[in-house]
């Protein structure tokens, strides 16, 4: 080993230029998610046309919802810790719609697609449309006409996740991008909520976010009006696809509507006919981004017309609450690694036992996406059950971070000081070693040997050791260790990124990566490239990571 | 692929600034014991109660102060079984690499595909290849025939019985920490050579030994123990007889068995050795699990350098480490081994893969079933189950307490909202007794009222093959993924009539050997009255398929792994008379004989396009369930009806 390590300086050294280089040109502000949107009672909606931009270089010409003169009227941006927001003409998904179960809105939506297109609409499933003005009859709903605008007044009766999308030759228009989502916050949220998670310490995530200076980004304190749908922090993820056929066909004839110069020879079409079938889509979206656009910030400048990313970070034990709805046309089977999650309703009516003072939705660790579905659900990690202590504690160490105590409260969780960095560590693998020889300054004894670092490849987002969090990793892979212990000798280091990571660096983040993907797997490709399409990287953060959601 | 190129080309640059070369890297683990599982692990014990746990410095588990015997103020310790642990130990080793399956319609199919390395005979009897240690760590005896490339296939084929469960490649390891014992005699009658030594450490049968410095040096060489008459007495066999007496001086040199491996044994196992499904695993809850991989290279791409890894899908706490995503921990290189380390999850039926480029790695094959058995198999004969379930409760790693479950002491809050295994609502009376074949009843999941109880079971995978992008994936050309269309619609790796042909189904493959390419047929024999537990997973890569039961319903009892019942216990299981599942998804079903007349019914597929096998317009994912005259015979997987 002490050979190749300094092969590796040598190497290294002669590379670092390059290295340095690389590295300027690729880092990018860590970016994050919540659930942005606009937030009022009477919103105005433009149905426009504009160019989605795709990883593979692409331009796809979409249609999408927008905001009027790129302001949301008199709504306002939510959350509101979120900056450089903005809603531009058209955007896919359209504008997130927040507003409150029971309180009255409305959504004007004013058509400016271009000509030919003929008329749109919006369909608002599960929620109440009590009336509407202007517009001229459709089939499903009351359109409006190019250049005309309808006006929909509604009411939620629960509160929840529901979808919006057009009710006008949905086959074409959903396609091409016509869909966005409507959360509903609950009137009542229950005290227990107000109060804070988690039960065994109400206020304890609270308290510790803010001894990290953390911001709270939820729209509100719980999901439902149901004590059993607090949750701390949240995150909606809408998926769809693009058959580009459709778009090319589309924009060709209605360049060809737009340039006709009729005559006695010369019949002008007025109207599109684009064939929808055999369906072919090769593009694969979260939130209207394919992967890796989606990793980048929300409202990032590069996307003017995908505003929302898809990007979960969390701390252990946080409820973290998911919004999920199937856009588009196809189902997907969405795979969260790491943990099941417990679906609380479907299209915002909440599954309860018989008596309804428990839950009763399934716990799914695929949660399959469908068209005009929306689901809401609970995920969290905390490690627990692992048989050894992910946070890597050393009682030999010199490292006060590394001989932290573990206090089980009532469910096994260390939840008595919201101030410590193994705040919600599973006591009971407290100390239990992994690795059977040292590893840096972390002890051995443990039931597994670790092979020679070379006959592995490290993941851009591996951080670098098994152990979670910036300390452990940097204890584990370049600590020194000098203090006598009572368990073991301190080891050799042990494996390191190749220098250090892009997405999840070994000395700030080293967060625990899971992969969040649809797990018909050819939809993790853009066009036909991988990796793309539906996957995103969920990163479980140590505590003492600051989690900031607002860029 | 302008942002894909921003993401990916660094780490490429830096990459081959830390690349070394390194020799090949094979080596298995599965230790006897360990810290949480001290003592003897070839066995399940019984459950009788939650695992105790005292500290292991004592006064050192500062928080454990009311439930560990000897915990203290300070925090130097760590929590160990007091006495006995619950669990036992588990292990398996596969290859990862390449091979050829043979597709109903007789069409032979290159894979990218893990293969057994470990329990193969188990696995050609259609078996999990999961071993307790003592089979594991069992040298491949010296002193018979050499393992052959397609084996057991070969063997089989040519007579023999291929009956070994240890782990392929596992040799003694001659250059490390060899205890040296003084010869006292020696002496050869017929082949038979006895010898002694000091009594300790004990020697075993099967045991390598390198004799050395004896007189005359007939003797000399390495020897597989062959009896053992008593402490300190040994035989081994020698090909010479009538050598005269060795005597006394020279030395017995034990080389250890500490997961050293020889790769030509390897190599010649697992090269074109894959198999659809990829080796099936059982573990038990409590258990502690040790699954090496080991990347052979895939000999019919040597343009390839594929990683592979394993993904423990629907793991709940899942362990980044192992989780098997190469972007998010580390994936393994040819000429290696890494083994991944799990403490069994909550029972379920799992399944894995490699998770390395997923829409071309699974398409090409690398995908295989898990399943994690239930505490409640280990309750003693005639207990109850449901007190079994509340006693259970004080663990908090197995709790799923809510407000007046039953157990002690009882709780007021609202149970952990990940937890699944709640005690069933009501007052179940049922008890630990015999199935229809006469062993104690076995459960998918902690019921505590037997609602989940099973005679037989079986895994069934059901997966799609494109065989024009698997031609692609055998040439030099990039495949597309966009335009991937399964035309092999396949029940482990099999599809009708193919799935219902008994025994495993072999490939002869490009090294010239046939290997056992197909180990699980998807027969569903069901005894009479009894109950069928089907374990069906889902891995296809690019669409939702249905699995339709003519005559029996399916009784579904969970869904991704997780028992169907809300919070409060009350039993949400329902039936039908068909699933769909996507890619990712598992669910188990019960078909329930109890009121179905003996004969033949069929699990197909309403997908009908799915009823054929590419351009065959018979065939597809289709099997058939027999409800026997009377009971069953045989290993599980590979039974047959009795009558």
């Amino acid at each position: 080993m002490k050979p190749m390590n300094k092969e590796k300086t040598i190497s290294m050294t002669r590379l670092l230029p390059l290295a340095m280089a690389a590295l300027a040109l690729l880092l990018t502000a860590s970016a994050y998610a919540a659930t942005p949107g606009i937030q009022g009672t009477a919103f105005t909606l433009t149905a426009r046309a504009a160019f989605l931009t795709q990883p593979d270089g692409q331009a796809i010409y979409s249609w999408g919802y927008g905001c009027t003169s790129n302001v949301p009227g008199s709504a306002k941006f939510m959350p509101e810790a979120i900056s450089g927001t903005f809603c531009n003409e058209m955007q896919v998904p359209g504008p997130t719609l927040i507003v409150t179960e029971g309180v009255q809105f409305t959504v004007t939506l004013k058509n400016a697609l271009p000509m030919g297109a003929g008329n749109t609409s919006i369909l608002f499933p599960g929620l109440q449309v009590q009336s509407v003005s202007g517009g001229v009859a459709g089939l499903l709903t009351t359109e409006a006409a190019p250049n005309g605008s309808v006006t929909y007044t509604l009411v939620a009766n629960s509160p929840g996740t529901r979808a919006y999308y057009s009710g006008t030759q949905g086959d074409l228009q959903v396609e091409m991008g016509m869909y966005g989502a409507v959360v509903v916050l609950p009137a009542n949220v229950p005290s227990v909520c107000t109060t804070g998670l988690p039960l065994t310490k109400p206020g304890g995530n609270a308290a510790a976010q803010s001894h990290w200076k953390e911001t709270d980004f939820r729209l509100a304190d719980s999901a439902y009006d149901d004590p059993n749908t607090c949750y701390d922090r949240e995150y909606l993820f809408q998926f769809s696809e693009i058959d580009p056929r459709i778009h090319r066909q589309a924009e060709e004839q209605l360049a060809t509507i737009a340039n006709c110069t009729p005559s006695d020879t010369n019949v002008c079409p007025t109207s599109l006919n684009v064939a929808t079938e055999p369906y072919h889509p090769a593009y694969y979206m979260i939130n209207g981004r394919s992967m890796p656009d989606n990793m980048d910030p929300n409202y990032a400048i590069q996307y003017p017309h995908q505003p929302y990313n898809g990007n979960p970070h969390m701390h252990p034990g946080e409820l973290t609450l998911l919004r999920v709805i199937g856009q588009g046309r196809w189902q997907h089977p969405f795979h969260e690694h790491g943990n099941h999650v417990r679906i609380l309703g479907r299209d915002g009516n909440l599954i309860l036992a018989p008596d309804g003072k428990a839950l009763a939705g399934p716990l799914l660790f695929t949660t399959t996406t469908t068209p005009g579905l929306a689901m809401d659900g609970i995920f969290y990690w905390s490690g627990k059950g692992l048989n050894w202590d992910a946070y890597g504690h050393h009682p030999g160490s010199n490292d006060p971070n590394a001989v932290l105590p573990c206090m089980p409260d009532a469910n096994g969780y260390n939840t008595g000081d919201p101030t410590a960095i193994n705040y919600f560590e599973w006591c009971q693998d407290h100390n239990k070693p992994v690795e059977k020889a040292p590893f840096g300054d972390v002890s051995g004894g443990g039931p597994v040997t670790l092979p020679d670092p070379n006959i592995l490849t490290n993941g851009a987002w591996f951080g670098g050791s098994p152990y979670l969090g910036p300390d452990a990793t940097t204890r584990a892979t370049f600590g020194s260790c000098s203090g006598a212990n009572t368990l073991s000798s301190c080891g050799t280091s042990g494996t390191t990124p190749p220098s250090g990571t892009i997405a999840n660096s070994p000395s700030s983040e080293a967060g625990f990566a899971f992969m969040w993907h649809s797990h018909n797997e050819r939809e993790i490709t853009t066009n036909n490239i991988f990796p793309g399409g539906m996957l995103m990287m969920m990163l479980v953060d140590s505590r003492e990571f600051v989690i900031d959601e607002s860029f | 692929m302008r942002n894909t190129c921003r993401f990916w080309l660094p780490l490429f640059v830096l990459g081959i600034a830390t690349t070394t070369v390194n020799a090949q890297s094979f080596r298995v683990q599965c230790p006897p014991s360990t810290i949480t599982h001290p003592g003897n692990n070839n066995a399940e014990p019984e459950y009788t109660e939650p695992t105790v746990y005292k500290c292991s410095v004592d006064g050192g588990c500062h928080g454990y102060e009311s439930s560990v015997s000897n915990a203290g103020g300070n925090n130097t310790g760590y929590l160990i079984p007091a006495g006995g642990a619950n669990g036992a130990v588990k292990c398996q080793q596969i290859s990862g690499g390449d091979g050829f399956s043979t597709m109903a319609d007789g069409t032979q199919t290159y894979m990218f595909s893990f293969g057994p390395l470990s329990g193969l005979a188990d696995i050609a009897n259609g078996q999990p290849g999961t071993q307790f240690p003592n089979v594991f760590n069992t040298v491949y005896p010296q002193d018979g025939a050499p393992l052959l490339p397609g084996d057991p296939a070969t063997t089989d084929s040519s007579g023999g019985n291929f009956g070994y469960n240890g782990a392929i490649g596992l040799v003694p390891d001659l250059s490390y920490n060899t205890v040296n014992l003084a010869i006292s005699s020696m002496s050869e009658t017929g082949h038979i050579v006895n010898f002694t030594v000091p009594a300790s450490p004990n020697l075993s049968v099967g045991d390598t030994v390198i004799v050395s410095g004896v007189t005359p040096a007939d003797y000399n060489g390495m020897h597989t123990i062959s009896a053992v008459l008593s402490a300190g007495h040994y035989q081994f066999l020698l090909p010479n007889s009538g050598v005269g007496n060795g005597g006394a001086g020279g030395n017995v040199a034990i080389p250890p068995v500490d997961g050293h491996v020889d790769p030509r044994q390897i190599m010649d196992i697992a090269v074109m050795n894959g198999n659809i499904p990829a080796p099936l695993m059982a573990i038990d809850e409590d258990d502690e699990f040790f699954l090496t991989l080991t990347n052979v290279g895939q000999i019919m791409r040597p343009d390839l350098f594929e990683q592979h890894t394993v993904h423990f899908h629907g793991y709940p706490n899942a362990s980044t480490f192992y989780d098997g995503v190469p972007d998010a921990s580390v994936a393994i290189n040819i000429g290696g081994s890494f083994t991944y380390y799990y403490l069994a999850p909550d029972a379920g039926t799992y399944f894995w893969h490699c998770h390395i480029t997923p829409p071309e790695h699974l398409q090409m094959g690398m995908v295989g079933q898990i399943y994690v058995r239930p505490r409640q198999n280990r309750v003693p004969k005639g207990s109850s189950l449901v007190a079994s379930l509340e006693n259970q409760q004080s663990d908090l790693r197995t709790a799923c307490r809510r407000p007046g479950d039953g157990a002690s002491p009882s709780v007021t809050s609202v149970p952990d909202i990940l937890c699944s295994n709640p005690v069933p609502a009501g007052s179940p009376t049922a008890t630990h007794d015999l199935d229809r074949l006469g062993n104690l009843h076995k459960y998918a999941y902690n019921d505590g009222d037997a609602s989940t109880a099973y005679d037989v079971e079986y895994p069934i995978q059901i997966h799609g093959f494109d065989p024009n992008f698997h031609f692609v994936g055998m040439t030099f050309n990039p495949e597309g993924f966009a335009d991937m269309k399964d035309k092999y619609f396949l029940l482990n790796g099999r599809s009708y009539p193919d799935t219902v042909t008994a025994g495993p189904l072999q490939t002869q493959t490009a090294d010239g050997a046939s290997h056992f390419s197909q180990p699980l047929p998807a027969i569903i024999n069901i005894p009479s009255g009894g109950r069928a537990l089907l374990r069906i997973s889902d891995l296809d890569v690019s669409e939702y398929q249905t699995l339709a039961s003519l005559g029996i319903p399916m009784h579904v009892i969970a869904l991704n792994a997780k028992m169907l019942r809300d919070e409060e216990g009350n039993n949400m299981a329902y039936d039908t008379n068909s699933i769909t599942l996507g890619g990712g998804e598992s669910l188990d079903v019960i078909l329930d004989a109890s009121n179905v007349p003996s004969g033949t019914y069929y699990l197909y597929t309403p997908n009908l396009d799915h009823l054929a096998n590419d351009a065959e317009n018979f065939g597809g994912l289709m099997t058939e369930v027999h409800v026997c005259g009377g009971s069953v015979t045989g290993p599980t997987f590979g039974n047959t009806c009795s009558n």
